[in-house]
């Protein structure tokens, strides 16, 4: 019984939603009810990963603080000989290094970008993503229609990079190629994590999180 | 002569010089002297010799170009090349003989090598700088090693070549001295009283009896180079191919001096409007036209050129020894280098030229308490030296986002409201009360507050009375 089942799933035309060959392990967030729900058991690396908020200051940044902490720290054995680099893509306010330091995030790696305009904001993630010198680059887009959301996704694989990009509530219904979509809502005992979409996982709510 | 050769190449060509209001002839190349045209004659009596003489006046700046452009070419010669005088270059070789294989050898290179530039010249050898340049301008292809030989080389050679001023000549040859071995058989005293001390150091210096410091020439470290085009161009394709080009000769130049730059100017110059100019800066000192050349491109795709484009020039700016950078060794299957497109610098650089300098910054703390000074962004143009503040000694938690200006917020019966919404305090008050010894010293009470929408804000009051309630972050 057991054999005709393995054989029947051996056969390449079988497509498996979860647990799918070559699901890489995630880079786990410092949340471990979240990296419960994520498949790969953490944020999927070399990918696109939205985040929909409706305000900034809901915690939105200290959900990727621990992640970020360890890139900016950890020589990776696999991908990079130091640290990569985090970059900050036209960030609505002005990070602040000092709160930065606090989480951990080591400062001489953070390199700050503000373009002028839409499209300079996606070119310039784009060569972030693909220069394989940023282990994460966050990016805050004006827009960013289907077309661009696959641009990225294919930058941060080309560069194993890991982009970031946060986009109001709105953009729940618009299409996108990120790998993982979750939306954050703020709530009384702390902010509301609700995954919309996950490459090789399912859609779930994850309750006072931050 | 040369500096105007190539020009108008198969017509006669003779140079002119003005005298006394008399343009005479100063030089001719060989066709004009075989139809009878001398150095001296009027220009009238030579172009009715020859009326398809081409004349061209004597340009001293365009000679001076010409030399130093020849000093620059020697330079691969010698450590030691010196401009002497309006045609006479020094170049110091004892040093260079083994390199190059012998004096033979050496000469028959420099020789072969002015050829090939266009150029003749008459080459001397002698222990000194003045000896070796009285024997070319003799004419003798001398070659004295030994300074036992120099001394009776010289003495023969005519008072002319020592281009003493012509009255001086004069008189010496009213006085029957015709060469300089004559000169220095007149008595050392006399000879200074009658013309001066001047003229007998010199023969002391070209005998080798006093020293003859000299000054180095050295090449022009910044690079310019202009391409001008026989009429206006539009062609976006064209421009750019020419920059390439002038990006190799760049390339050239600055290989030749182990530098590299760290910024370059393109300048497009127009019939009428001033020039466009596209400056363009690299985070290291680079050489290579590839580079600079993807660098171009991505600000000339966005570059305007408000009218068609006559010229082209390239500047470079200040040279800067190159820095090295030694490759890694991968033992890991595909190399490194591979995998990793470029360096964050190269990044840096990428996007340093499309949205500008101003845009692409990195941060770094400073030891400084109040919160609008506790860090600085700078440039990434600059040195990179982020500083290791240790923050752990802040017990208080900093919000991850700042605002460039503390926001006033309104109030309610002592409380401040933020979009509508009466703020609760959750933690606080952490007074910060510093930087008295400045103008910007603060005294302040920060707190952590929270509104109905669940962002956490950071809010400050000035501990002044009635003062107003500030909003200076977001607890991202």
């Amino acid at each position: 019984m057991s054999s005709s089942l393995d054989k029947l799933l051996a056969n390449p035309r079988v497509w498996r939603g979860r647990d799918q060959a070559g699901q890489q392990a995630g880079l786990a967030s410092g949340y471990p009810e979240l990296d419960r729900h994520l498949p790969g058991g953490g944020w999927p690396r070399e990918s696109l990963t939205e985040i929909l908020t409706e305000h900034y200051g809901i915690g939105e940044l200290r959900l990727l603080m621990p992640a970020l902490a360890r890139l900016s720290t950890e020589t990776s054995s696999q991908d990079f000989a130091e640290p990569g680099w985090i970059a900050w893509v036209a960030p609505p306010f002005q990070p602040y290094p000092p709160a930065l330091q606090q989480c951990g995030i080591d400062l001489s790696r953070m390199l700050i970008v503000r373009p002028r305009d839409a499209s300079e904001i996606l070119w310039s993630a784009e060569q972030a993503l693909s220069s394989g010198t940023c282990a994460a680059v966050l990016l805050w887009p004006s827009v960013l229609d289907d077309q661009a959301s696959r641009r990225l996704q294919l930058a941060a694989e080309k560069g194993r990079s890991w982009a970031i990009a946060f986009r109001p509530l709105a953009a729940r219904r618009q299409p996108s190629a990120a790998a993982l979509r979750l939306e954050l809502h703020p709530g009384d005992k702390g902010s509301r994590v609700h995954i919309l979409k996950s490459r090789g996982g399912r859609p779930a709510v994850v309750n006072n999180l931050i | 002569m040369e500096s105007v050769a190539g020009e108008n190449a198969g017509a006669p060509t003779a140079i002119v010089e003005e005298q006394h209001g008399i343009h005479r002839i100063f030089l001719v190349d060989a066709e004009a002297r075989a139809a009878g045209v001398q150095p001296g004659q009027a220009a009238n009596a030579a172009l009715a010799l020859l009326p398809t003489l081409q004349l061209e006046e004597r340009s001293l700046p365009r000679e001076q170009q010409a030399l130093e452009g020849l000093a620059t070419w020697l330079e691969r010669f010698s450590s030691f090349v010196s401009i002497a005088d309006q045609d006479v270059l020094l170049l110091e070789i004892a040093g260079s003989l083994r390199l190059f294989g012998g004096l033979r050898a050496l000469r028959q290179e420099i020789s072969k090598g002015l050829r090939g530039l266009g150029f003749t010249g008459a080459l001397a050898i002698a222990p000194t700088p003045l000896a070796a340049t009285w024997l070319a301008r003799a004419g003798r292809r001398a070659c004295i090693q030994d300074e036992t030989n120099l001394a009776p080389a010289l003495r023969k050679l005519p008072l002319a070549c020592m281009d003493w001023p012509a009255s001086l000549c004069e008189t010496l040859t009213g006085m029957g001295v015709m060469s300089i071995g004559d000169c220095l058989r007149l008595p050392r005293e006399g000879f200074t009283r009658r013309f001066g001390a001047e003229y007998l150091l010199q023969l002391d210096r070209a005998l080798g009896h006093l020293p003859d410091p000299r000054n180095s020439w050295r090449a022009p470290e910044r690079f310019c180079a202009d391409y001008e085009m026989t009429e206006e161009q539009t062609d976006r394709e064209l421009l750019l191919n020419i920059c390439r080009e002038l990006l190799l000769s760049h390339e050239q130049f600055l290989l030749a001096r182990q530098l590299g730059t760290q910024r370059i100017c393109v300048s497009f110059f127009h019939l009428k409007s001033p020039a466009t100019e596209l400056r363009l800066g690299c985070a290291r000192a680079e050489r290579s036209a590839g580079r600079w050349f993807e660098l171009l491109g991505i600000r000339f795709e966005q570059l305007l050129l408000p009218e068609p484009v006559i010229a082209v020039r390239l500047r470079s700016g200040m040279a800067q020894p190159l820095q090295a950078e030694a490759g890694r060794l991968s033992f890991r299957g595909k190399s490194c280098a591979q995998e990793r497109r470029f360096s964050i610098t190269q990044l840096a650089e990428r996007l340093i030229a499309r949205i500008g300098d101003q845009s692409v910054q990195a941060a770094s703390m400073v030891a400084e308490h109040r919160p609008d000074y506790a860090w600085r962004s700078q440039s990434l143009l600059a040195d990179w030296s982020g500083t290791t503040l240790d923050a752990s000694h802040q017990a208080v938690q900093r919000p991850l986002w700042m605002l460039p200006e503390p926001m006033v917020l309104p109030m309610d019966s002592g409380y401040p409201v933020y979009q509508g919404c009466r703020l609760r305090f959750i933690d606080g008050p952490e007074r910060l009360e510093t930087g008295w010894w400045d103008e910007d010293g603060i005294s302040r009470d920060y707190y952590t507050a929270t509104g109905n929408n669940g962002r956490r804000l950071w809010v400050f009051r000035n501990r002044s009375r009635g003062s107003s309630w500030y909003l200076h972050g977001y607890f991202g």
